[in-house]
C-alpha cells in the first residue's frame, strides 16, 4: 500500500518567502518548535496567533492558492435551551458585517478577488472557510478573525438570516432521506445535544433574540480553536491576522481533547426503537442506527474499519448485498460523522414500497451479521485498503488537507493522529471489531419514512427480527 | 446535467461530483441530480471539496486565481491518436498523488432512439456487471484493494467512466476499464437484476419534488428534442429493454471515433501512454457510417440540424405533491458547448447576475426584497445548444412578485451595459473558479476528456485568455439579448 500514502508534496519546498524562520520569527507567541512532516499532508508547521489561537501552515507546491480553514470549537449541540439553531444563525451572521466592513463591503470585498468565504455550524463546531488564490490572501486573510472578533449582529440582517433557516428547513421535508434521518436523530440522542438539525427547530428559531446572539458570540473561542493554512500562504501571517483585530489577537486557545466525554445513549426497548414517518413516496426510506463514540475514542478505529467495510466503494459488503445481490436499492450506505461525542453510525437505504419487506429484513440481517460474525481476514484486509485509499484521496486539494487537519486539531487530537491511525490499522484483527460491535451496536434505531402500506410491512419485518427484542 | 449513477455512499444521497464540480465549458452543476444532498458527509470529511457554496460569499467552485497566470504551473496536455483513431489525452501532474482515468463515450441518452429511452445509462450500470474476463464485482474490488475508486455518469451528450487510483496501478486500471467499457459481458440474469437498481433509481428521483419539477420543465422547453426526455429514462421503456437491444446500442456508439481517454496524473517516464498503444483502445475499430458532425468541420454550430436544440419559449404551471416551497423555474437557450468563447461569456453573465450576494439577482431577490430563500443560474455546456437554468425557491404567495422582479433585473441589463466593476468580479469568479479546478486530477481528467471528445484542442490557459476578451460592450451586444425573459419556457412549481 505504500504508493497510496506516499505524497510527493510531502518534499521540502522552495519558497524562501514563507519558510519557517521567517514565520517563527515574527508569530511571538510562537513558543514551539515549529515544523514536523505529515506524510500525507506535506510539510506542516506549527505556531500561535497572539491570543493563542493555534496556527497551522501546510505548504503546497503546485497551484498559487491559499486554503484557510478556522475550526472554533461549540457547534449545534451547545445551542442553549429553547434556542436550537442559534450557532447556525449566528454561523450565518458572521459574514454580514464585522469590525469596519458592512456585510455588503465584505462580500464586494471577496467576490470581486474571486474568492470564496463560507460559514457554517456543525454539530460540534463553528467552520469559517476561506480560499483564495495566493496573491490576494494578503487582502482577505485579515477578515478572518475579525469576523470572529467583531461581528455586526444587525437586527435587519438577523431577520434575513433567521427567515432563510427557516425556509430551508421547510423544503428539506421534501426530502424524506432528511425526513427520516430527523427522526432518526430524535431517537438516538432525544433533547441532547445532537438530537436536532443545526439549522436548528422552527419554533426556538423563530424566538432567538440579538443579545443571546451576542452573548454566544463573545463566547467564541472560549472552548478552543484552531487555524489551518494550506497552499502558499505569504510569510507575514501574525501581521496578517492580527492587522484589524490588533495586537492582542482573539482569546483562545488549542481545543482540547474529549471535554468531559461520556456515553449518553440510552436504547430504548423495541418499540420505541421504532419510528414512522408517513409520507406518500415510491419509495421506503430506512435508517438502521445507534449512537456510538467520539472520534479518538479506543473503538473509533474499529468502527471506521466497519464503516469502510460496509459501506466505502461499490466493493463494500451492503452495496454489494443490497444492490448487486438483491436489486433493492440504487442507494445504499453507511452514515459516520466524525463527533466530539456520540457519533451516529448508521445503516440508509432507500427502496420500492412494494418491497418494504425484504429490504427491512435484508438490512437488519445485515447489522445482525456484524454482531454475529468476525470479518473475514480478506475482508477486513479490503477495508484497511480502503481506509488508507480515504486518506490518500482526501488529501487532493489544499481545502480537503486544510480541511483534514482542523478536523483532527478541533477534536482536541494531536495532529498526526491520522497517521497514527494508519499505524495502528495492521493491529486490529476482526475480534477487536466484533468486539466494539457487540459494545456499541447492540440496540440499533430504525426509522422508516414512506407510504402507508410499507410502513407496516416493514415494521413486521422489525418485530420478527430479533435485534427489536 | 448528468445522472451520477455509481457509488452513493453518503448519507442523503448525495451525488454532488466529488471533485469538485466541473470548471468552465465543461457539463457544469446539475439542478437535475445534485440537489438531494441533505449536507451530511461520511468519516473525517466534513466538507470534501464545499469551500464556498450559494449561501456563502464568493464562487461556487472554488478555486485559485492568480492574475500571473494560475495555470503557469501546469504543462500543456498531449494528445494522440491510438490505432483506429481513438483519441488519448494526458497531463503530467508530477506532484498529484492519485492518478485519474476518465473514459469518455459520445453516447450520453442523445444517441438514443426513441424505443432506447434509458439505455445509455442503463449500460453505463451494465458495464460495471463485468465483462468476459473480468466477474461481476471483480472491478471495483480489485481497484479498491488498490486504495482507488471509481464512478461513472452519464448525461445528454456523453458518458464516463473515471477510475483513481495510485499512480504505480494506472496501467492495471487502464486495462480493467478498457475491459469493462469495450467488452461489457450484458448478461441477460445480470440485466433483469440491473433492471431492479435502475428503477429504483428513477423511484428515488421520482421521491423528490424538485427534480420532478425540472424534469417537467425541460419537457416543455425542449420538446421533441432528447434534452427534453429523462436521462434515466421513462419507465415503461425499461421495464421492456432486452439485452440484445443494449449490446446494439454499445456496438453502434462505442467506436474510436466516438471515443477518449483522459488521463491525468504523474506520468513519469512515458510509459503508461506506451501502454495505451498496445490495449484494447488501441483496437477498438471505427463507426460503421460516418457521423453528422465530423470533428474536422466542428466549428461552433456544425452539428446537423434534426440535433440542435430549439427551446420553445412558453410558460406553464403544475402543482407537484410533496413540495413544500413553490419553485420558479426558466431555461433559456445559449451558444452551443462547441462555442467556447460565448460559452465562457454565458458563465461571465450568470456569474454576474446570480453567483454571490453581490451579483443582481441574488442582491435584489434574497438580500433586498427578500422574496427567495435562494436564487441560482446555471450553465449547462451542452453540444445541441447549452441551457441556462433558473430555479427560485420562495413562498407561493411571493411567486408572482419573484417572477415580475427576475423580468426586471434581466430587462435592466438588456437596457443598459454593465459597469466595467461587474464584469470584472465575474471575471475573477469564473477565472478562480476554473484555476481552483484544476487542483485535483480528477476534475483536469474530466475537464479534458469533454474538451477533446467534442474536438476541442485547446491549451490548458484558453478559457482563461478568452475571459479576458469579453468587454461589457462585447457582452450586452452579443449574449445579453439571449437571456430575454421572452425567450425562456417559465415553470411555476406550487406546493399541491
Amino acid at each position: 500500500m505504500s504508493p497510496v500514502t506516499t505524497n510527493p508534496s510531502a518534499t521540502p519546498v522552495a519558497h524562501p518567502a514563507a519558510s519557517d524562520g521567517s514565520l517563527d520569527r515574527s508569530l511571538s507567541g510562537s513558543t514551539e518548535p515549529a515544523a514536523s512532516q505529515g506524510s500525507l499532508s506535506g510539510q506542516r508547521s506549527r505556531s500561535v496567533v497572539p491570543g493563542g489561537c493555534p496556527l497551522w501552515v501546510v505548504h503546497r507546491p503546485g497551484p498559487e492558492i491559499v486554503s484557510a480553514k478556522l475550526w472554533i470549537r461549540g457547534g449545534s449541540s451547545s445551542d442553549p435551551i429553547g434556542q436550537r439553531g442559534s450557532h447556525q444563525l449566528l454561523a450565518g451572521l458572521l459574514s454580514r458585517g464585522c469590525g469596519d466592513h458592512s456585510g455588503e463591503a465584505l462580500a464586494d470585498q471577496v467576490e470581486g478577488l474571486g474568492a470564496g468565504l463560507r460559514c457554517e455550524a456543525s454539530e460540534d463546531g463553528l467552520l469559517i472557510s476561506l480560499k483564495c488564490a495566493a496573491a490576494d490572501a494578503d487582502q482577505l486573510l485579515p477578515l478572518l478573525l475579525t469576523l470572529v472578533q467583531k461581528p455586526w449582529l444587525l437586527d435587519d440582517q438577523i431577520d434575513l438570516e433567521r427567515q432563510l433557516n427557516l425556509q430551508a428547513l421547510q423544503r428539506h421535508r421534501e426530502d424524506p432521506f432528511q425526513l427520516a434521518h430527523d427522526r432518526l436523530r430524535q431517537q438516538l440522542y432525544g433533547a441532547g445535544p445532537y438530537g436536532h438539525d443545526p439549522l436548528g427547530v422552527e419554533a426556538d428559531l423563530a424566538a432567538i433574540r440579538r443579545d443571546s446572539l451576542s452573548e454566544q458570540a463573545a463566547q467564541l473561542g472560549r472552548q478552543g480553536a484552531v487555524l489551518v493554512l494550506a497552499g502558499q500562504p505569504p510569510a507575514n501571517l501574525e501581521a496578517l491576522l492580527t492587522r484589524e483585530s490588533g495586537p492582542g489577537g482573539w482569546a483562545t486557545q488549542a481545543p482540547l481533547a474529549n471535554p468531559a466525554w461520556a456515553s449518553s445513549s440510552q436504547p430504548g426497548d423495541g418499540s420505541n426503537r421504532l419510528a414512522c414517518t408517513e409520507e406518500d413516496t415510491e419509495q421506503l426510506v430506512l435508517m438502521l442506527g445507534a449512537a456510538t463514540v467520539p472520534l479518538g475514542h479506543r473503538h473509533g478505529l474499529a468502527l471506521r474499519l466497519l464503516h469502510c467495510h460496509l459501506g466505502v466503494g461499490m466493493s463494500s459488503r451492503l452495496f454489494v448485498t443490497m444492490r448487486e445481490e438483491h436489486g433493492l436499492a440504487y442507494d445504499v450506505g453507511v452514515h459516520h460523522p466524525a463527533r466530539l461525542g456520540a457519533a451516529p453510525f448508521v445503516f440508509h437505504l432507500s427502496s420500492s414500497a412494494e418491497r418494504a419487506f425484504e429490504a427491512t429484513t435484508e438490512l437488519l440481517n445485515e447489522w445482525q451479521r456484524l454482531l454475529q460474525q468476525p470479518l473475514s481476514s480478506d475482508d477486513l484486509a479490503l477495508a484497511r485498503a480502503k481506509f488508507r485509499g480515504q486518506e490518500a484521496m482526501g488529501r487532493q486539494t489544499g481545502s480537503q488537507v486544510a480541511d483534514r487537519l482542523a478536523l483532527v486539531l478541533g477534536h482536541g487530537l494531536p495532529a498526526d493522529f491520522t497517521d497514527r491511525c494508519l499505524g495502528e490499522l495492521d493491529g486490529l484483527e476482526p475480534a477487536d471489531l466484533l468486539a466494539a460491535a457487540r459494545e456499541l451496536l447492540a440496540s440499533p434505531n430504525l426509522s422508516l419514512c414512506g407510504p402507508a402500506q410499507a410502513l407496516g410491512e416493514a415494521e413486521s419485518a422489525w418485530r420478527k427480527h430479533s435485534l427489536s427484542s | 446535467m448528468q445522472v451520477l449513477t455509481r457509488g452513493v455512499t453518503d448519507l442523503g444521497v448525495s451525488q454532488a461530483v466529488s471533485e469538485g464540480g466541473a470548471p468552465v465549458g465543461s457539463t457544469l452543476t446539475t439542478n437535475l441530480t445534485t440537489n438531494l444532498a441533505t449536507g451530511l458527509a461520511t468519516g473525517l470529511t466534513t466538507d470534501l471539496e464545499t469551500d464556498c457554496v450559494a449561501d456563502g460569499i464568493g464562487v461556487a467552485v472554488p478555486q485559485p486565481v492568480c492574475r500571473t497566470g494560475g495555470s503557469a504551473s501546469l504543462g500543456e496536455p498531449q494528445q494522440r491518436l491510438l490505432g483506429q483513431g481513438a483519441a488519448v489525452v494526458s497531463l503530467d501532474l508530477p506532484q498529484a498523488p492519485v492518478t485519474c482515468l476518465d473514459f469518455w463515450c459520445r453516447a450520453g441518452s442523445a444517441a438514443e432512439t426513441l424505443a432506447e429511452s434509458g439505455l445509455a445509462h442503463f449500460l453505463e450500470h451494465m458495464v460495471f456487471k463485468g465483462s468476459e474476463r473480468l466477474g461481476a464485482g471483480q472491478f471495483d474490488l480489485r481497484v479498491e484493494a488498490l486504495g482507488g475508486s471509481s464512478n461513472a455518469a452519464t448525461g445528454f451528450d456523453d458518458v464516463h467512466y473515471h477510475v483513481l487510483v495510485p499512480p504505480s496501478a494506472a496501467a492495471e486500471a487502464i486495462d480493467l476499464l478498457l475491459d469493462l467499457v469495450l467488452a461489457p459481458r450484458l448478461d441477460p440474469e445480470d440485466f433483469d437484476l440491473e433492471r431492479q437498481v435502475v428503477l429504483e433509481e428513477l423511484a428515488q428521483s421520482e421521491d423528490q419534488p424538485e427534480e420532478v419539477a425540472f424534469q417537467q420543465l425541460l419537457s416543455r422547453a425542449c420538446p421533441g428534442h432528447a434534452y427534453g426526455q429523462p436521462i434515466l429514462g421513462r419507465r415503461q421503456a425499461l421495464e421492456g429493454h432486452r439485452s440484445e437491444a443494449m449490446a446494439a446500442f454499445h456496438q453502434r456508439l462505442y467506436r474510436a471515433d466516438n471515443c477518449c481517454l483522459a488521463v491525468a496524473g504523474p506520468l513519469g517516464d512515458g510509459a503508461l501512454l506506451e501502454h495505451l498503444e498496445r490495449s484494447a483502445l488501441a483496437g477498438l475499430a471505427r463507426s460503421d457510417q460516418p457521423k453528422p458532425t465530423d470533428r474536422a468541420n466542428s466549428s461552433p454550430g456544425a452539428l446537423s440540424d434534426p440535433a440542435r436544440l430549439h427551446l420553445q419559449p412558453g410558460s406553464d404551471t403544475v402543482a407537484l405533491p410533496r413540495l413544500e416551497a413553490a419553485r420558479l423555474l426558466m431555461a433559456w437557450q445559449v451558444p452551443p458547448a462547441g462555442d467556447q468563447e460565448a460559452v465562457i461569456g454565458c458563465d461571465l453573465l450568470t456569474t454576474l447576475l446570480a453567483e454571490g450576494r453581490r451579483s443582481r439577482l441574488v442582491a435584489r431577490l434574497r438580500e433586498q426584497l427578500r422574496l427567495v430563500e435562494s436564487i441560482d443560474l446555471d450553465l449547462n455546456g451542452l453540444e445541441a445548444g447549452s441551457l441556462v437554468l433558473l430555479e427560485a425557491v420562495c413562498e407561493t404567495e411571493h411567486l408572482p412578485a419573484v417572477e415580475a422582479e427576475i423580468r426586471r433585473v434581466l430587462l435592466e441589463l438588456i437596457e443598459t451595459p454593465p459597469p466595467l466593476a461587474e464584469l470584472e468580479r465575474a471575471q475573477r469568479l469564473v477565472g478562480n473558479g476554473y484555476r481552483f479546478g484544476l487542483e485535483a486530477a480528477g476534475s483536469v481528467a474530466g475537464l479534458l476528456g469533454n474538451n477533446h471528445l467534442w474536438g476541442r484542442h485547446q491549451p490548458i490557459q484558453a478559457p482563461l485568455d478568452a475571459l479576458t476578451r469579453w468587454d461589457p460592450q462585447r457582452l450586452w451586444r452579443e449574449l445579453t439579448p439571449l437571456l430575454d425573459p421572452e425567450r425562456a419556457f417559465c415553470l411555476r412549481a406550487l406546493p399541491a
